[in-house]
């Protein structure tokens, strides 16, 4: 089943909207959604124009798929465990909270938070990410435990902090303190990252792109299929490994 | 002509962080004459008051403002709050506790985003502290026992003078006999200030270097010297190993760090670097770590916020439970964003200090500014209510920056309304409303 | 006028001696009555457990270390949301909830007085404007003074009228109830990095012992006649082996005043370890039980510990240092100058842990061999050894001995040689939870003829009736229905208004906070001692003009007067 939300147009289109009921488990049934815009209370169909095509078997069946300016709608696919999310524009923040299982591909950028606190499945995001992809919540100890998050653009600042298990992949160029407090996973950028892997204590961050003021509490290990090998940060007792192509700016 | 002359003791200065509450006010025929032991900033607050004062509330009408009475002015943000759909409650950190209680109720009533200007200063120190904790005490626990004392982009001789007279390297220590000689000041800074004159050690390290530099420190004081460059952010190695063994020696250090470290590069992984340099150092001797607050009660706006709603600033109350997430729920980050469609503005000047894009959004939407004084957001604002200024004509609890709660005190009659009433009138009309809808 | 009148309750009442009679209660304006006139509203408790509000003698619910726990804990937050509902406020948090979640909670177990076990005289205002934010219960707080300057000068100088006037003063300065000592002499260390390893280790800089700290301050206490005994946290918390600095703290009172409760040990199961090292600790519960057993002027309070997350905090900051090193959590630390510590750190419980299931047995060991339930309050020290909402799971611990075989047998294995608990069948009854949790702490605060912790004519109608019926009940066997019961009241009364009903709480009320008023000969004023005024002005960075808690603070102040005579 392939279930279409296309946006309607809003007399205040800044508003945020919180809308963690788009997930594909429930367009199962006919129940009515609601979405906050603001501090309102709303109806699904108030905000988007609902279309269903096919038949309900399964979630890991149903397709759902995000049209229009869909920048401001947080936390979609949030708690999912199966299915498809397309989103064809840009998505807003949260997209893929506490995700499980399942798919969620963005056409187009996602904002802040991009796959925080998720557990497993996998996030395409085929523009940019915004801060914070794949990292934890303010205060928790950790961040991203499993699944697989890929960027094909940018990544923003804090990519994959407190990142404890799972993978990231940005193609792209990452922000600043990339994999800080990683406690675990992998995080691999192609391109240029700034301050990377601060006071790590485990996992792995790969930069094959330039580092940008690289922290002088790295240890050098040695060199591994042309790359230079780092353990630290020793500033903390970390066992953690950044491994690096190019010079170091 | 008769003049009545008083003096006015232990007055509580509503201007800073450092709440000093040893101020002498002169008063001649009802009116500030004379200040005594106060900084200079402090002294301005109370001397330059009267004259500055907005008479009345006044709203935009057209290119025009008018004179609207208290009544008028209560009646639009009760409006023009209670139908918002993204109401913004911003500032609180010149009022009271009083006021800033009934402002995160009024925020849960009214499904809005309370704020205070902690997150245009030390938000990011808020933000290290809770992943990593903050071992500190008061400022008194300094003043006794430090020897060592670390001022970490923070210029306290020009933006809290009295700190050092009062906490720091020239006030009396009952655990040193000539205090003043005993205590080494460290400074860490980007360039040269008035304090890192006075200082024994002054480390100059390159604009945004700060997070190596305590990664550095952190190492050196591991025992892992080996692996730290002989350069770390222009800051020569030996230096670096030289002030980790002067910090080592302390019998009790104390690091003040202030916003040129919570606001520039890592902000607050800078602060969070800061407070693990502390934490390894307390397993060689005492160390406590503080941040210089600015405002007089931006501490107890946190301090309010967190026993009513959980969370010390950033507060969204859209879906009627309390949800903090400081870049998201932050004031600039919901004006940048262009979500918010009202704002009460409390007591603070965003229009100063706010990227231009808020400004300009907060210029389009219905603004309500309370302030006893025109300031650069009186030119966003739609309605400005003037209201006592506490510490002057209001009383009411302020907590010091090292959360100290000192009651400030009220010394003038002036007529004027306080903050508190005129936000509990707000609420309780909004209340009423809401309840017959 | 007000009147309401509650039928066939099944009460128990132990500071009156009714052991579960079917009795009606009458409430006229707040008090228990003898009679009510007929046309008054009426509550059919229909034969369910009635007792007297719940008394928590020692929690951390309000204060600069309680919200500071909050302040740095956006992830506790997070669970245990509520949305408004009626009058009532929107909540968060779970090991450290907003003060509306801990006042909301509370009520729906039946609770109506709360004593705050921790409070800085110089950040009282702070303590003071959260209780103003903890409606359904009255508050009293215990007042630090583990570290305070004039109370060692008047020890060092073995000056018993110098210390009470000391605590007097300060106590009414700050709107105060109780004395309590933390670390005593620790804290003061913990100024500069330290702590002290035993009671007769001298405290750096000042001439004395946290053995003469304590003595002295018992005596002071008992020459001001407070109404509560000193409350005290003793050395070496959690520290393996320290059951022998708590045993020699034991003997320190006493027959000082064989007529009245001399000492409270609080959260004894954190201070009664054996062993050498983590790794072979084990309880010395039995020792610490039969020191008590003989001391009938000590009371303790249990301080359980239950399995999940928690957060510690606590006056004792060198503790809390400690603590940090092992667990490399975030640790918050805050000294009081000339005053006290505290440090704050969160931690999980685990009953996969050998040293966690030893002290989750020690606390329950506590409770079963102290013999008289007068003299063993049920504390978890919330939030320390788990946040209050367990107090009905610890109930049915003690209530049922298949439960806690059940439990027993899921925890750590090393339990079971460490500990006796798997030896004890003790099963206590309604009556004795009824004591240990109210009767006992009215008593043991001081605060029966304030009207607390029973029924008696012109009480206050403090009333908790739970959804039990105790002559048709089990709880040996059907400790479930025991739990569920504790968990949430069919009723709970404040002042003799239905606050919380099944659960929801109704109604916001306005509450008390009790606080010591000693009234001082004029040789025993401290305000004219130049040494203390001196200090104070030297060495205190506030003025003491700004350190008195005002009245605006304790609006709804119950000043109980007491004092010494010329």
């Amino acid at each position: 089943m392939q279930v279409t939300l296309t946006m309607k147009p809003r007399a205040k289109p800044f508003l945020p909207i919180e809308a963690e009921m788009i997930n594909p488990m429930n367009f199962i049934g006919s129940q009515n959604l609601f979405v906050w815009e603001g501090n309102k209370k709303r109806r699904l169909e108030d905000i988007f124009t609902v279309r269903k095509e096919g038949n309900v078997n399964s979630p890991e069946n149903i397709v759902v798929v995000l049209r229009g300016d869909t920048s401001r709608v947080k936390r979609v696919g949030e708690y999912m465990s199966s299915g498809t999310i397309i989103v064809e524009g840009d998505i807003g923040m949260h997209c893929g909270n506490f995700m499980r299982g399942g798919f969620i591909e963005i056409q187009g950028n996602a904002d802040g938070w991009l796959g925080r606190e998720m557990r497993g499945g996998s996030i395409l995001c085929h523009g940019n990410a915004g801060d914070y992809c794949g990292s934890g919540y303010r205060g928790e100890k950790r961040g991203m435990r499993g699944g697989k998050i890929e960027v094909a653009g940018n990544a923003g600042d804090y990519l994959g902090e407190y990142l404890t298990g799972g993978e990231i992949h940005v193609h792209g160029n990452a922000g600043m303190f990339a994999g800080a407090e990683m406690r675990g996973g992998c995080l691999i950028i192609d391109g240029d990252a700034r301050i990377p892997a601060a006071n790590m204590a485990k996992g792995t961050c790969i930069i094959h792109g330039e580092i940008h003021e690289m922290l002088p509490t790295f240890e050098k290990i040695g060199e591994k299929d042309g790359m230079l090998v780092y353990h630290g940060d020793v500033a903390n007792k970390g066992k953690g490994e950044l491994i690096v192509k190019s010079k170091i700016t | 002509m008769f003049h009545i002359e008083d003096k006015v003791r232990h007055i509580v200065c509503p201007y800073c962080g450092c709440l000093c509450d040893d101020i002498l006010v002169e008063l001649t025929d009802g009116r500030i004459s004379g200040v005594e032991n106060a900084c200079t900033l402090g002294a301005h607050k109370f001397l330059d008051d009267a004259d500055n004062r907005l008479k009345g509330p006044i709203m935009r009408k057209g290119d025009q403002w008018v004179d609207i009475s208290y009544e008028e002015a209560i009646a639009y943000a009760v409006q023009t709050l209670s139908e918002a759909d993204r109401p913004l409650l911003y500032g609180w950190s010149g009022c009271v506790t009083e006021t800033q209680a009934i402002g995160a109720h009024l925020a849960e009533l009214i499904g809005g985003v309370v704020d205070s200007t902690t997150s245009v200063c030390h938000g990011p120190s808020i933000l290290a502290i809770q992943e990593v904790g903050h071992p500190g005490c008061t400022l008194g626990q300094v003043k006794n026992r430090a020897d060592t004392i670390i001022y970490w982009g923070s210029n306290p001789i020009e933006a809290h003078p009295r700190h050092l007279s009062r906490y720091t390297n020239y006030a009396d220590a009952y655990f040193l006999h000539n205090a003043f000689r005993e205590r080494k000041v460290i400074v860490f800074d980007v360039r040269k200030t008035a304090t890192s004159e006075i200082a024994s050690e002054f480390v100059q390290l390159e604009q945004g270097g700060d997070y190596h530099v305590l990664s550095a420190l952190r190492a050196i004081v591991r025992g892992r010297e080996d692996v730290v460059p002989d350069m770390v952010a222009g800051v020569p190695k030996s230096q670096l190993i030289r002030v980790a063994e002067m910090c080592k020696k302390a019998k009790f250090g104390a690091l003040f760090f202030g916003v040129g470290v919570t606001m520039t590069g890592g902000k607050y992984k800078n602060i969070r670097n800061a407070i693990e340099f502390v934490d390894e150092l307390n397993r060689h001797t005492k160390w406590t770590i503080s941040p210089m607050r600015g405002h007089s009660n931006v501490y107890g706006s946190n301090e309010v916020f967190t026993w009513i709603t959980g969370y010390p600033y950033a507060v969204d109350y859209a879906r009627g439970i309390a949800f903090y997430n400081p870049g998201e729920t932050t004031a600039v980050d919901i004006l940048a964003r262009k979500e918010a469609d009202a704002a009460l503005i409390m007591a603070s000047d965003p229009g100063a200090h706010f990227p231009r894009t808020c400004c300009e959004h907060l210029a389009k939407i219905p603004t309500i500014l309370f302030d006893p004084y025109p300031s650069a957001t009186t030119h966003l604002c739609t309605v400005q209510i003037p209201c006592a200024v506490n510490g002057i004509d209001a009383a009411g609890t302020a907590y010091r920056m090292d959360g100290i709660p000192i009651r400030t005190r009220k010394f003038l009659e002036t007529g004027y309304p306080t903050d508190t009433s005129l936000m509990h009138e707000i609420y309780e009309q909004i209340r009423e409303r809401k309840e017959h809808v | 006028m007000s009147e309401l009148l509650i039928k066939n309750a099944y009460v128990i009442d132990p500071l009156q001696g009714i052991h579960g009679d079917i009795m009606d209660i009458s409430i006229r304006d707040g008090r228990i009555v003898d009679k009510v006139s007929g046309s008054c509203e009426v509550i059919d408790a229909a034969g369910n457990l009635t007792l007297p509000g719940g008394i928590d003698s020692h929690t951390h619910v309000c204060g600069t270390k309680v919200n500071f726990g909050r302040y740095m804990s956006p992830e506790d937050m997070r669970a245990g949301r509520t949305p408004r509902r009626g009058a009532m406020y929107p909540t968060s948090g779970y090991t450290v909830p907003t003060t509306y979640g801990n006042s909301y909670r509370y009520s729906k177990m039946g609770y109506t007085t709360l004593l705050e076990g921790a409070m800085a005289p110089m950040e009282a205002r702070h303590t003071h404007e959260e209780f103003a934010a903890t409606p359904m219960q009255d508050m009293l707080a215990n007042t630090l003074f583990d570290g305070n300057w004039s109370l060692f000068e008047a020890v060092g100088d073995k000056d018993i009228r110098q210390a009470a006037a000391v605590i007097g003063w300060t106590l009414a300065a700050v709107k105060g109830f109780g004395i309590k000592l933390t670390n005593p002499g620790g804290t003061e260390a913990w100024g500069f990095g330290e702590d002290l390893a035993s009671i007769d280790e001298e405290v750096p800089n000042w001439d004395i012992t946290p053995r003469e700290i304590i003595d002295t301050t018992i005596r002071a206490c008992e020459l001001l006649h407070l109404p509560h005994s000193v409350h005290l946290h003793c050395n070496n918390l959690g520290m393996p082996g320290n059951y022998r600095t708590t045993l020699e703290t034991l003997d320190i009172p006493g027959d000082m005043n064989p007529d009245r409760q001399t000492l409270y040990l609080t959260h004894v199961q954190f201070h009664s370890y054996g062993g050498n090292t983590w790794g072979d600790i084990k309880s010395e519960a039995e020792k610490i039980s039969d020191s008590i057993n003989n001391k009938p002027q000590v009371v303790i309070d249990m301080g359980q510990v239950m399995f999940g997350r928690t957060m510690t905090m606590t006056a004792d900051g060198p503790m809390e240092f400690r603590l940090y090193t092992l667990h490399h959590n975030k640790w918050s630390n805050h000294d009081v100058e000339l005053e006290t510590g505290s440090g704050i750190i969160p931690v999980y419980y685990s009953r996969k842990s050998s040293v966690n299931s030893i002290m989750w047995a020690i606390g329950l060991e506590l409770a079963l061999l102290v013999k008289n339930p007068w003299q063993c309050m049920l504390t978890t020290d919330n939030p320390n050894g788990a946040p209050f909402v367990k107090y009905p799971e610890i109930i049915g611990l003690l209530m049922s001995n298949k439960y806690r075989s059940k439990e027993l047998s899921q925890v750590h294995k090393l339990t079971t040689d460490r500990t006796s608990l798997g030896s004890i069948d003790r099963e206590l009854s309604f009556e004795e939870i009824a004591v240990m949790t109210r009767a006992g702490q009215a008593k043991a605060l001081g605060i029966i003829n304030q009207g607390k912790g029973h029924f008696r004519e012109d009480a206050l109608a403090d009333i908790a009736i739970y959804p039990v019926k105790p002559d048709q009940t089990d709880p040996s066997l059907q400790y479930e229905e025991v739990i569920g019961a504790f968990q949430q009241t069919l009723y709970t009364l404040k002042d003799g208004v239905v606050v919380s009903r099944d659960g929801e709480v109704i109604t916001g009320v306005a509450n008390r906070t009790f606080w010591s008023k000693a009234n001082l000969p004029e040789d025993m004023d401290v305000l004219k001692s130049p040494r203390f005024v001196e200090k104070f002005s030297r060495f205190y960075s506030v003025d003491l003009e700004n350190y008195l808690v005002q009245d605006e603070y304790v609006q709804r102040g119950v000043a109980m007067n007491t004092g010494v005579n010329s």
